[in-house]
């Protein structure tokens, strides 16, 4: 059984033709893409490889040379990538092709991709419900059958959640492990570049070509490589409390817990103290390093510019008001907020020291358990709109998610159950570089639930 | 009476190859944005990566400073938004820089060493450029993302003079080091300072800062403005406001900026992109290995050692090259006050003729050093030696091919000169009369024809011997 | 947070906010806020900050320079507005 069906490898050869106008065609109702143009991807490869000719899509905040360079906010709007992300450029150089940037919530900011300024992503499930978020556009991409893989990048659980929401695979790696240049920073030090993928072993190569310390990123690591293989014997289940998880979600989740059983696998039950104060924490951290971010977002170099300005300090404030959507300035004011002398005790310090105490936690865990069992969001996909569910609350439902960015951990998306028409996914936590613990009780689960098609999902271009 | 207390922050520019956080070329005066790169113009996605020579020279200037060295070095982000810094936000140090508690000893003359504190050395990158023109202004990123390193002094400097002397002094120690070349025109050295004034024994008053000060005379002069401005003020009942003002070098005034008092709140914290950097100890100790004598210690040895006045020491210490060509000379056996002589009088003027630097110059220390044995042992006359001394620095070649291609070399073959010294006594009979019946000045007169007939070759002391002998025995 | 706290804080990011949404956001910015004050529960006092994830060892590079000869006219190609090799804006003082 080869990793990519054969489809995707001649997708791109003589006749491409059928597989862009395919592409076109499903992303009328999908709308993943914001720019989709493989002839520059095509233009930019020039080595055979192990992914010789896989086509896939990058999320629109990932850099790729001659690619526009968007993050999905005005602001940026029009704008081209002089240079690639390191990433991105070692898929390239083992075969792989870049087709097109994908839609995501501004900068990354949000659960649903709905505040990209350019346009609304619909989950292939249900067009009238959101993708999830921010990398939506590459989940939505990967489960219409557009491509087989996309980029994503997971700063609160921005690869996990829209994976999940599409009854995907994503996966977040451990932080550092892969190059962070090229990523348009959203919390540096939570951001990570993830991928999104119809099966198992797909996300697992890709990371592991992706993987590696890089001279231009000084917080890359080295990958010291999985102990024991990645075995895993004991998985900590994280005890759902009532009323907190939607039915849907709460049926899916001990499905899951049920499957690992069933599979040979020790399950416990687990409480963990401090997650309670992950949101707060993570929101703290992520709009402190946010506000300086996206300082350089003036109209001066690039990008958007006001017209008129009558000096230099309009023209950088008009341009930032005019180009930045609404839950960008809302988190630009929390993060400098925060950062404000006189304030920083009392909020970024104490959220960067409870974030400690949360690290820790979670490394005592791991000396129980292998792999730590959650749910990734609290809610099946929800409706565009704030019909459903506020920003506010979508905030507070990042509770699951935000944890292994506060540690770094990696953690993947895998789909437990469709509920209602709509997939579900669960979420494995495993202790720094142990990818290879995810990848096997993933592969596991995988044999007998895998990644279920979306009805849009096709396997022929015609 | 009141007393001053002046502090200075002193931001130089590291010499390397590169930006601190980016490989494009660190250069003065190139062609406008055309230094830069994605990095260093703040594009989206991008990241900085440490330059290991700007964190070396940097540890350099500590240990001259003799800094405590902090175990853990944190970059953090100082936030604020101006055109010319295109991240709007600068990666320094603040918390945990790379030296701390430092000193610098200052030389105010005859003896006198005063010790100025340092509060702490940090590595920062420095922003763009900006032309105002009209209704714009012009940008030019080439310098936005070199290394910077800002040396921040206590406020233990007393009067502008001070200040000046302290500014000369580090100058000096820094080139020394070889860290930066100290430009102050070009901006590859600038300076701070802040001063206020209080009465005796009450500690600080409310300080102000004046910028803008691109020479040492800039700062002295500015400072006294400052000093005069606040003891007025305060002598008339009045308080200082604290702020940043400029210095207006063509009105010799200072003026307040008016900036916004919220615009100051930098918002620090610990840069993500970069790890701490934690010194080893073979690194610190391969850069104090690599440390040279300072130019105090340095003066010092030299009036010791070389038995040197204080102003000739003082003159051959003032650059490292010159210093070390000086011991070069005396190592290949000139007399040290002859070197220090000729290299503050007869070399200084011809490189003051030329515009070239020592170092440039076609003039090594085995050249001059020769030159002034040839002096020496009397082969060819002081006079000569300047004439060929000039000649090495337009022909470029040896002293001694020098002195033969013009002709300059001494007579000093007793037996030619005595033929010359006993036809030009003949011809002079009567003074050489004069001159045995006592009037010894007349020799002179001899001299002079003798060295007439020689075109000034002869060796004047054998020269004179020889008259002296010539007449003498024929009385 | 009152509005004049969300005005200075304002001026701080560069945000030229219209009065409608320095009124809105305030609201908003409050309520994370609120949010964020259980943080205030936890006796912090032994806990050092997580600044560095996971990366500790010193990370430096060599000190050569590489000048890619098309990158800084694509640079400029990007500015909104600019002259010749400069890029321009409206004056700064």
């Amino acid at each position: 059984m080869h990793i990519f069906e054969k489809r995707w490898s001649t997708a791109l050869s003589a006749d491409k033709k059928e597989y862009t106008q395919f592409v076109m065609r499903q992303d009328e109702t999908v709308e993943s893409f914001l720019q989709f143009d493989p002839e520059r991807g095509i233009a930019l490869q020039h080595t055979n490889g192990s992914l010789a000719g896989i086509p896939f899509g990058v999320k629109d905040n990932l850099a790729v040379d001659s690619y526009q360079l968007t993050c999905g906010s005005k602001i940026l709007s029009g704008f081209t990538s002089p240079y690639t992300a390191t990433a991105v450029q070692k898929l390239i150089d083992n075969g792989a092709v870049v087709v097109g940037k994908t839609n995501l919530d501004q900068f990354g900011m949000g659960s649903s991709t709905d505040t990209s300024a350019f346009k609304k992503t619909n989950n292939p499930w249900d067009t009238e419900r959101v993708a999830g978020g921010s990398s939506g556009g590459s989940a939505a991409a990967v489960a219409a059958g557009l491509v087989p893989f996309a980029l994503g990048t997971d700063t609160g659980g921005s690869v996990r959640q829209p994976a999940s929401f599409c009854g995907i695979y994503g996966l977040k790696p451990t932080y550092g492990v892969v190059s962070r240049y090229g990523l348009t920073a959203y919390a540096s030090s939570l951001d990570v570049v993830g991928v999104l993928s119809k099966t198992v072993d797909q996300s697992r190569i890709v990371f592991n070509l992706m993987k590696g310390q890089d001279e231009r990123d000084n917080t890359s690591i080295m990958h010291p490589g999985s102990s024991n293989g990645g075995a895993v014997k004991r998985i900590g289940v994280l005890t759902a409390q009532k009323g907190v998880l939607h039915p849907d979600v709460e049926k899916s989740y001990a499905e899951a817990v049920g499957r690992l059983q069933q599979n040979g696998y020790t399950t416990r039950e687990i409480d963990i103290e401090t997650m309670k104060y992950v949101v707060p924490v993570y929101y703290t951290i992520a709009t402190a390093e946010a506000s300086a971010n996206l300082a350089r977002y003036t109209g001066i170099r690039y990008g958007y510019a006001a017209q008129d300005a009558k000096s230099s300090s309009d023209l950088m404030e008009e341009s930032r008001n005019e180009g930045f959507g609404d839950e960008i300035k809302l988190r630009i004011l929390l993060g400098t907020y925060v950062l404000r002398s006189g304030f920083q005790d009392q909020y970024y310090h104490r959220a960067q020291k409870i974030r400690t105490a949360i690290r820790n936690e979670f490394s005592r865990l791991f000396n129980e358990v292998d792999v730590i069992l959650m749910p990734v969001f609290p809610t099946p996909p929800f409706k565009h709109g704030d019909s459903e569910l506020t920003p506010f609350q979508q905030k507070v439902a990042d509770k699951y998610t935000c944890a292994a960015n506060l540690t770094g951990f990696p953690a993947i998306s895998i789909p437990s159950s469709v509920e209602n028409g709509l997939p579900v996914g669960v979420q494995l936590i495993a202790p720094p570089f142990e990818e290879e613990r995810l990848f096997a009780v993933a592969r596991v689960c995988e044999k007998d639930f895998p990644s279920p098609d979306s009805p849009l999902y096709k396997t022929s271009w015609s | 009476m009141y007393q001053t207390f002046i502090g200075l922050e002193i931001h130089i520019h590291l010499i390397t190859n590169s930006k601190v956080f980016c490989s494009c070329r660190n250069e003065f005066g190139a062609e406008p944005n055309t230094n830069i790169c994605p990095v260093c113009m703040g594009y989206p996605g991008v990241l900085p990566s440490l330059n290991a020579e700007a964190v070396r020279k940097s540890y350099q200037v500590c240990m001259a400073l003799d800094c405590t060295l902090n175990e853990t070095a944190i970059f953090e982000r100082k936030n604020y938004f101006y055109p010319d810094m295109p991240k709007n936000y600068q990666i320094s140090q603040f918390a945990f820089p790379f030296g701390i508690n430092g000193f610098f000893d200052i030389d105010l003359g005859g003896g006198t060493v005063k010790r100025i504190r340092i509060h702490d050395v940090h590595l920062e990158e420095d922003a763009g450029k900006m032309i105002h023109s009209g209704g714009v202004s012009f940008l030019d990123y080439n310098r936005a993302g070199t290394p910077l390193l800002e040396i921040v002094t206590e406020p233990d400097l007393a009067s502008g003079e001070e200040a000046e002397i302290f500014l000369q002094q580090f100058r000096q120690m820094v080139r020394y080091l070889g860290v930066t070349d100290g430009n102050m025109e070009e901006g590859s050295m600038r300076c701070d300072a802040n001063v206020s004034i209080n009465e005796q024994g009450k500690g600080l008053g409310i300080k102000t800062e004046v910028k803008n000060l691109n020479s040492s005379r800039f700062v002295n002069k500015a400072l006294e403005y400052e000093i005069k401005r606040h003891t007025k003020v305060i002598s008339a009942g009045g308080t200082i406001i604290q702020e940043t003002r400029l210095w207006d070098e063509d009105r010799n005034v200072t003026r307040s900026m008016r900036t916004k008092e919220s615009s100051n709140d930098y918002r620090y914290f610990p840069e993500p992109d970069l790890p701490p950097y934690l010194p080893d100890k073979d690194f610190l100790q391969e850069v104090r290995e690599s440390l040279v004598e300072l130019p105090l210690a340095r003066k010092g040895r030299f009036m010791s050692e070389y038995a040197l006045s204080e102003s000739s020491a003082a003159f051959v210490t003032g650059e490292k090259e010159i210093a070390d060509f000086f011991e070069k000379m005396v190592q290949h056996g000139v007399a040290p006050q002859t070197a220090a002589r000729w290299l503050s009088g007869d070399v200084q003027k011809q490189l003051n003729l030329s515009g070239e630097s020592l170092k440039a110059s076609a003039l090594t220390p085995e050249r001059l050093s020769r030159l002034l044995v040839m002096v020496e042992d009397g082969k060819i006359s002081r006079d000569a030696a300047k004439k060929v001394l000039a000649a090495i620095f337009t022909e470029n070649e040896e002293p001694e091919k020098l002195v033969k291609d013009l002709g300059l070399e001494q007579v000093s073959n007793k037996e030619d000169l005595e033929k010359v010294v006993s036809e030009i006594v003949n011809a002079h009979e009567k003074v050489a009369e004069a001159i045995r019946n006592g009037a010894d000045k007349q020799i002179g007169f001899l001299m002079g024809q003798v060295m007439k007939a020689t075109a000034g070759k002869a060796n004047p002391k054998i020269a004179q011997q020889l008259i002296k002998n010539n007449i003498f025995k024929q009385g | 947070m009152d509005v004049m706290d969300l005005k200075i804080t304002a001026e701080l990011a560069k945000l030229a906010l219209t009065e409608e949404e320095t009124a809105k956001l305030s609201e908003e910015v409050a309520r994370m806020l609120e949010y964020f004050s259980s943080m205030s529960e936890v006796d912090v006092t032994h806990l050092e900050p997580t600044n560095y994830v996971l990366q500790k060892e010193n990370r430096t590079r060599i000190d050569s320079e590489k000048n890619e000869s098309d990158i800084p006219d694509k640079i400029l190609g990007n500015a909104p507005r600019r002259e010749d090799r400069f890029i321009v804006i409206p004056n700064v003082l």
